[in-house]
Formats: structure tokens, C-alpha cells, sequence
């Protein structure tokens, strides 16, 4: 199907969008559902962003992510500042998702050289799935917060801050991991 | 010991501290300011359009203008008696936070 013919201010728009998007990681499958660019254009466009090729492959895609401990924490932060976002501005869709995602970044500020726990790509996934009724909200019994849970979630919820499991938190960081291989080595 | 008068002054300054925030965040970005000072677009349509002078006399009062956001002494027991590292804590707290809703007056 011959895509319309698109308006240079909107092209504009949408270049903007997207090069916002991959400066935050997105990955090519977001871009062509969320931009209306050709995947050509935006395969260009990536390269010019990010000085690489996309990355291939399959999205992220898996349901118990969000619900093991760290990540769980910090999907439903970026859920609550988007949901803020979606009741209280105009802003919908990729552009909610994008300033909320931006907000998140904020409060969980990550060392130079390191990934966020959340990448904008695996946000926008948790959207589609909370829209899917896959994944949902429930209040913890304790603090009162709303967490992300499976649907079907037990109605006496206490959250992984309230109640973190005994190792969370005590992983040793990917970059000291290397260094004691290094050393190993 | 600081007596009544400082406390008046350091009223004033903080609510004037606040305003001229609150005013920079709402015209760097309209909606993550609505996020930041969980307050409604129409709140921050008008503390936009304030002038100096006005933010001066709304600030030149003898009560806060601002005040805290935890209203419940058992949430700040929790977010302040765990032995959570810091990001994590910073986590709760911006959840507890941001899941409070916004008071529309009407």
C-alpha cells in the first residue's frame, strides 16, 4: 500500500519524534508503528542518530519481566508518572510515553556507561500489555501504592519495597562482575 | 534560637522560593511541571501568568503556602524506617508520590 503523501511539516514532525525516540533507544519495531516514516527512512535516520545499525531481532517480549523485583520497581514508577501525565495534560500516546519516560530517567539516574533498568522500548511494551489487560495495577496493603501485578494478582498484595525479598538489591553490578573476571582471568 | 520574626521572613522567602519555581518549571515544560507539583493545568495556566509583583504579594503572607505532601505519618514511617539503599527509597517515595491525586477545586 503507497503511503500518503505526507506534508513537509508533518515529516518534520515525525523526524523530530523519531530521532527523539531512538536518541532514547527505541528500537525500529517502536518507530515504525509509532512514526510515519518509511522503515528506509528511518533506518537512515537511526544511523545518522546513533552512529550504528538498528538492532535486530525480536522486542523484549515477556510478561514476567515486569513483575521480578527491580524491574517491577521501576515500571511501575514510570507507570504512575505516566498515568499523572495521561489525567492531567493532553499529552497521549507516544508523546505521554516519551515524557514519562524522560521523568522516570530523572529519579533513577543511571552512572555514565550503564543501561537504565527500563528502556524506553520495554516501557512502551508495558503500556500495550497494561492495555491488554496482560498486566494490571493493584494498591499494596501496606503503603497504599499502586503496583504493577498480574491481572489475577491475590487481593492481599504487599509490594517489593515494603517487603523486599532477602537478596534484592545485593547483586553484584555488571561492571565490577567484569572486573573480577578480568582478574580472574 | 531563631525567634518568631526569622520564622515570619523565612516564610515569605520560601513561599516566594516556591512561586518563582513552580513559575520556572511551568514555562520550561508545562506537563512535567504538572507532574512535579502535582497540580492541575488550570493551577499552573495561572501561577504562569502571574507577575513579580503579584507573586511578591501572595508570597507575603504569615502561612506557608506550600505544605507537605505526606499526609499520612505511617507512609513517612515506612519510606524513613527500612533499610532500603537510596534509589530504591527514592523509588517509594516518587510512587507514594505520584499516586496521590490531584485536588481539583471546583
Amino acid at each position: 500500500m503507497a503511503r500518503k503523501q505526507q506534508s513537509i511539516l508533518d515529516e518534520l514532525k515525525d523526524i523530530q519524534l523519531a530521532s527523539e525516540l531512538i536518541k532514547y533507544g527505541a528500537r525500529l519495531q517502536l518507530l515504525e508503528l509509532e512514526v510515519g516514516l518509511s522503515r528506509d527512512r528511518l533506518i537512515k535516520l537511526y544511523r545518522e542518530v546513533r552512529d550504528e545499525s538498528p538492532t535486530k531481532g525480536m522486542l523484549p517480549f515477556s510478561i514476567d519481566w515486569f513483575l521480578t523485583w527491580q524491574p517491577n520497581i521501576h515500571s511501575t514508577l514510570f507507570y504512575v508518572i505516566y498515568q499523572k501525565l495521561r489525567t492531567h495534560t493532553e499529552l497521549t500516546g507516544i508523546e505521554a510515553n516519551i515524557k514519562a519516560y524522560k521523568l522516570y530517567l530523572e529519579h533513577m539516574p543511571i552512572d555514565p556507561g550503564e543501561e537504565p533498568v527500563l528502556s524506553l522500548t520495554r516501557s512502551w511494551i508495558l503500556l500495550r500489555f497494561i492495555n491488554r489487560h496482560m498486566l494490571g495495577v493493584t494498591d499494596c496493603q501496606q503503603c497504599g501504592g499502586e503496583f504493577i501485578v498480574l491481572p489475577y494478582a491475590k487481593l492481599k498484595f504487599v509490594c517489593g519495597l515494603c517487603h523486599p525479598p532477602s537478596r534484592a538489591g545485593k547483586k553484584v553490578p555488571t561492571k565490577k562482575m567484569k572486573t573480577i573476571e578480568l582478574i580472574l582471568d | 534560637m531563631r525567634n518568631t520574626d526569622q520564622f515570619l521572613a523565612d516564610i515569605r522567602d520560601l513561599n516566594l522560593n516556591y512561586l518563582i519555581l513552580a513559575q520556572g518549571m511551568i514555562r520550561s515544560d508545562m506537563d512535567m511541571a504538572i507532574y512535579r507539583l502535582n497540580i492541575s493545568k488550570d493551577l499552573a495556566t495561572t501561577l504562569n501568568n502571574l507577575s513579580a509583583p503579584q507573586m511578591l504579594k501572595l508570597a507575603s503572607t504569615h502561612s506557608l503556602i506550600a505544605s507537605l505532601r505526606f499526609e499520612d505519618p505511617a507512609i513517612i514511617d515506612i519510606l524513613t524506617h527500612d533499610k532500603k539503599t537510596k534509589s530504591t527509597s527514592n523509588a517509594h517515595s516518587s510512587i507514594l508520590l505520584a499516586n496521590q491525586v490531584i485536588r481539583d477545586i471546583c
